[in-house]
């Protein structure tokens, strides 16, 4: 087993662990189950536990993540057997069809947790201080690749270790998303159907379990990967040496890590119904999944919260000298932008779903209209975060392609001013425009004019943008390799997504529209275009910073050309069934509606993404190691990160640096951005 | 650092007290005189503003850096900030409750009792005095008053805990508002249970504070633990100011 590379000694354990753990669940569910079967649930949440530990420990033995993931395990059961044995004593039922009670899952979800936050170190310089002891300013990161699985306070290793588990979410969303197209790509049930059984779940529950966890999941992931842009790249675009509150960095990642298992536990734990929004009442009756989505996205949003608190500070006080706002990277406003609606409206989806939480928990009748609730206040609470939420997941990957496209193009970036502005100015008007998610609410009739007014207002600063970009381009010496490429495509995709906003956002047509496949098309486009090309295009380009390798250029075209005609041809094919009356999160459609092929095309679209994504997967991890080597200024940038040598040093500058010029001046001669100074 | 000398600081700390105690009076008999929602909304953000200005000392954001990014003074301006960001959003869940109390109930409010009410009010906000008569003695290197000043304050938080979740609690039960009586009931126990959760948060800061103070730990200079520890304190208050008038004073009773 030794004799093993640790990456196949780790797959080996993985598949144990997943063994072992389902064997447990067996044992346990012959030891205490009686007359309730709950060998599916417990099973499954041992088995995703268990080979998650497995695979840690085969990669790097006991330390870092394995020990937070043993901790979160025996957290789990030591928090839930607390409740359960409350319970026993107070004469309440003790076991439930999914093993411990829910408020037994709750309550063990929340000490796992927090179990895994301390297993893992990231309390551990926090306790010090409380004690009164000192710690060192900064500790030193094991040698190799061990580094990035455990806490570690240094932003570059911080960014990694929250970009390579974004992928790994999107991944697992992505194959979700894959099971549900197949089960759509023709009318009528396939296999998802009533006989067919999953953790306890039959085809339809799947389905919806699998839709809303697809959802959710992404999103997830898509918070973590602009977390891993902003924590790699922003300090730095400003030359600082690392995070204001480094310790703090590494704690908002490490809760993410356990938060996101606990989202996916929710595909054991009886799966729930509600897609990604969690409406009450539904959800109020879902399965207890639902609970693990609610506390997993709790989890997740303090990530945010506590990431975007850091960027503020980070920016405010850390900047090189004569880095004055209006020569801050355009990148590094997006950033400002973005953390002002983390850090502040990311609480309110945590109330709302907490209030859920405590309503099936203590049966608190917040959302429930009997009793004087009202359900509609848990969409005002969760739009006011989730509508600037979706600039969250955007903002950033605007600000990327702002940031890049004067490097390939030559040519200085027009209206720089105006566009560090719209960053902001989408930010604060996006603030007054949730409740256009909610015309067909019940909502009350006079609010739906001022709504539609403030979200169309949104269009001018996403305008000026686009307007910069245009004249940017324009009579430039344009130069196309992969990160170009994606920049541009994420220009033309973001286009076409945000122009099927304002149809969405006009009441008269929103009526229709609202909750069909059109919906499902305008936030594919804009989040594909906002976000998943742009990141793609921040990792092709800053790759060989971060390994002194760069990323096979033949396969990084072929990902581009697979994936951008695919993701065109489904997002339209998305957005032709919702006009004809597809509505959205439903597993099956009427054939008479005669749109059967257009599904086809769209689920074939899907694989194609998929496998281009698959084919990037493999090109980035490929060339980490045999990459062809990079050290020097690649693409010729005028960023400061590019005139040090790849990879970047462990405290980045080891002289001070001074801006001098504006960013992006890119052809102007004699013009000049930063300087390094040698007195520290 | 502030150069006041000690004794005007701690008299300004008075006045500020006195004020406080003179509004909140005003309020609970405004409350029962008339029925007044914008003056009692007013008076609270006159005793906010009063609490973030003097007790909190938001201004200290302005602070001048004095000196290199590895000095203490900078990383404690840093941390202010950190500090004030992290309240802002804190300040979001509160938003949200308040805007979840006056979607459900808009100008009701469930039967409590009110002179309990007035009481653990009264608590916390001497407990605020307290803090703030703590940090002023540290920030003039005077240990002993630093001590008392947080004992006391701890104690007062202890006892507001206990006057809300160990009195207020079962007798609200008693009288049949409980959590799944109703909107009411369920609005009452989140919001005072989210605003305690924060007591007991603070309350073990206080703690904190308190051991590493008596065991020398901080002095004139450094004691940013001090500062961060009272910052939270008084916005404990704040909450408070705002949650009592919505969950006690305001609108007719259901
Ligand atoms: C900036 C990039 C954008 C992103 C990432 C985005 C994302 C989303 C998402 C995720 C939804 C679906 C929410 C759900 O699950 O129900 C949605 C719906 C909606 N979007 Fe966008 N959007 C963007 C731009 C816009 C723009 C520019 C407008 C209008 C000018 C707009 C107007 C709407 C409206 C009105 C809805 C609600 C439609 C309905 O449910 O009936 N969006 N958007
Ligand atoms: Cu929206």
């Amino acid at each position: 087993m030794n004799k093993l590379k640790p990456i196949w000694r780790a797959l080996l354990l993985l598949l144990m662990g997943g063994f072992v753990g389902y064997a447990l669940g067996v044992g346990l569910d012959a030891l205490i189950g009686g007359t309730v079967d709950f060998v599916a649930p417990i099973s499954g949440v041992f088995s995703l536990l268990g080979s998650a530990t497995a695979f840690f420990f085969g990669l790097i033995g006991y330390r870092g993540i394995t020990k937070g993931l043993v901790y979160q395990i025996i957290g789990t059961f030591v928090g839930a057997g607390f409740v359960t044995a409350i319970r026993a004593f107070m004469g309440l039922e003790t076991f439930g069809s999914f093993f411990f009670t829910e408020p037994a899952w709750v309550f063990g979800g929340l000490v796992g947790t927090l179990s895994f936050l301390s297993g893992v170190g990231a309390f551990a310089d926090w306790y010090k201080w409380a004690k009164g002891e000192s710690t060192p300013e900064h500790h030193q990161d094991p040698e190799g690749f061990i580094k990035y699985f455990g806490v570690s306070l240094d932003h570059k290793i911080i960014g990694i270790q929250y970009t390579v588990t974004s992928l790994f979410l999107m991944g697992v969303g992505g194959t979700f998303a894959m099971i549900f197209r197949t089960e759509l790509a023709a009318s009528r049930l396939q296999f998802l159907t009533t006989t067919f059984k999953a953790f306890d779940q039959n085809g339809l529950q799947f389905y919806n379990t699998l839709m809303s966890l697809h959802g959710m999941v992404m999103i997830a992931g898509i918070l973590l990967g602009v977390a891993g842009m902003i924590n790699y790249l922003a300090p730095m675009l400003i030359g600082a040496k690392d995070m204001a509150f480094p310790r703090l960095n590494a704690f908002s990642f490490w809760i993410a890590v356990p938060g996101a298992l606990l989202l996916l536990s929710a595909l054991f734990l009886g799966g729930f119904d509600t897609g990604w929004t969690g409406y009450p009442p539904l959800s109020t009756r879902s399965p207890l999944g639902i609970q693990m989505f609610f506390l997993g996205v709790y989890m997740v949003g303090w990530s945010s919260i506590l990431g975007g608190l850091n960027l503020i500070a980070t920016v405010v006080r850390l900047r090189a000298k004569g880095m004055t706002p209006f020569r801050l990277p355009i990148f590094v406003w997006a950033a400002i932008a973005t953390s002002i609606i983390s850090l502040t409206a990311t609480q309110l989806i945590g109330l709302s779903f907490q209030l859920v939480m405590f309503q099936r928990l203590f049966d608190m009748g917040f959302f429930d209209g009997t009793r004087g609730g009202n359900p509609v206040l848990y969409q005002h609470l969760f739009w006011f975060y989730s509508h600037p939420a979706v600039y969250v997941f955007v903002l950033p990957g605007l600000g990327i392609i702002s940031e890049l496209l004067p490097v390939f193009v030559r040519k200085p970036l027009y209206g720089y001013r105006w566009v560090a502005m719209s960053s902001l100015g989408i930010a604060l008007i996006g603030f007054l425009v949730w409740a256009h998610h909610m015309f067909a609410s019940g909502l009350n009739e006079y609010l739906r004019v001022p709504f539609m007014y403030s979200t169309l207002l949104v269009s001018i600063p996403t305008g000026v943008k686009f307007f910069s970009w245009v004249a940017t381009l324009w009579k430039g010496k344009i130069s196309t390799p992969t990160p170009m490429l994606f920049v541009l495509g994420g220009i033309i995709v973001f286009l076409i997504g945000g122009l099927t906003g304002p149809p969405s956002a006009t009441v008269s047509t929103d009526l229709h529209l609202h909750d069909t496949y059109f919906i499902v098309g305008h936030f594919h486009g804009t989040i594909f275009g906002g976000y998943v090309f742009p990141f793609f295009a921040a990792i092709y380009f800053w790759f060989p910073k971060a390994t002194g390798r760069r990323m096979s250029e033949k396969l990084g075209k072929l990902h581009f050309w697979i994936m951008t005609p695919s993701f065109l041809v489904m997002t339209f094919a998305m957005m032709r069934v919702g006009l004809l009356g597809m509505r959205r999160r439903i597993a099956d459609y009427d054939a008479m509606l005669g749109f059967d092929l257009t599904h086809l095309i769209t689920t074939i679209a899907g694989y194609l993404i998929f496998i281009s994504v698959a084919i990037f997967l493999y090109n980035l991890f490929h060339s980490m190691n045999h990459g062809e080597k990079a050290e020097g200024n690649l693409w010729n940038s005028r960023s400061p990160e590019w005139l040090v040598p790849s990879p970047m040093p462990v405290h980045n500058y080891d002289q001070a640096i001074e801006v001098v010029g504006e960013p992006y001046d890119y052809g102007l001669a004699g013009s000049k951005y930063v300087d390094f100074t040698n007195n520290k | 650092m502030e150069h006041t000398d000690k004794k005007t600081a701690f008299n300004q700390g008075l006045i500020i007290f006195i004020f406080l105690a003179v509004l909140t009076a005003l309020e609970f008999f405004i409350a029962i005189v008339m029925d007044a929602v914008v003056l009692l909304i007013f008076i609270a953000l006159i005793k906010a503003g009063l609490v973030i200005y003097y007790y909190m000392h938001i201004n200290r954001l302005n602070r001048e850096d004095d000196g290199p990014e590895e000095s203490y003074s900078f990383k404690t301006n840093t941390n202010r900030l950190g500090m004030w960001l992290f309240l802002l959003s804190d300040s979001f869940i509160f938003g949200g409750l308040m805007v979840a109390r006056i979607n459900l109930l808009g100008l009701t409010r469930p039967h409590l009792d009110q002179s309990l009410g007035l009481v653990v009010t009264a608590v916390l906000l001497i407990s605020s005095f307290f803090m703030n008569r703590a940090e002023t003695a540290m920030e003039h290197g005077d240990r002993k008053g630093f001590l008392v000043g947080t004992s006391l304050t701890l104690i007062l938080g202890i006892v507001f805990l206990l006057g809300v979740v160990g009195i207020e609690w079962p007798q609200a039960i008693h009288e049949g508002i409980t959590a799944s009586s109703g909107a009411a009931g369920a609005i009452f126990f989140m919001m005072t249970g989210m605003h305690a959760f924060h007591v007991l948060t603070g309350v073990i800061f206080l703690v904190i504070i308190l051991r590493n103070g008596a065991r020398g730990l901080y002095n004139e200079e450094k004691h940013w633990a001090v500062e961060a520890a009272t910052i939270y304190w008084h916005f404990i208050d704040v909450v408070w100011i705002f949650f009592y008038p919505a969950l006690y004073l305001i609108g007719e009773l259901l």
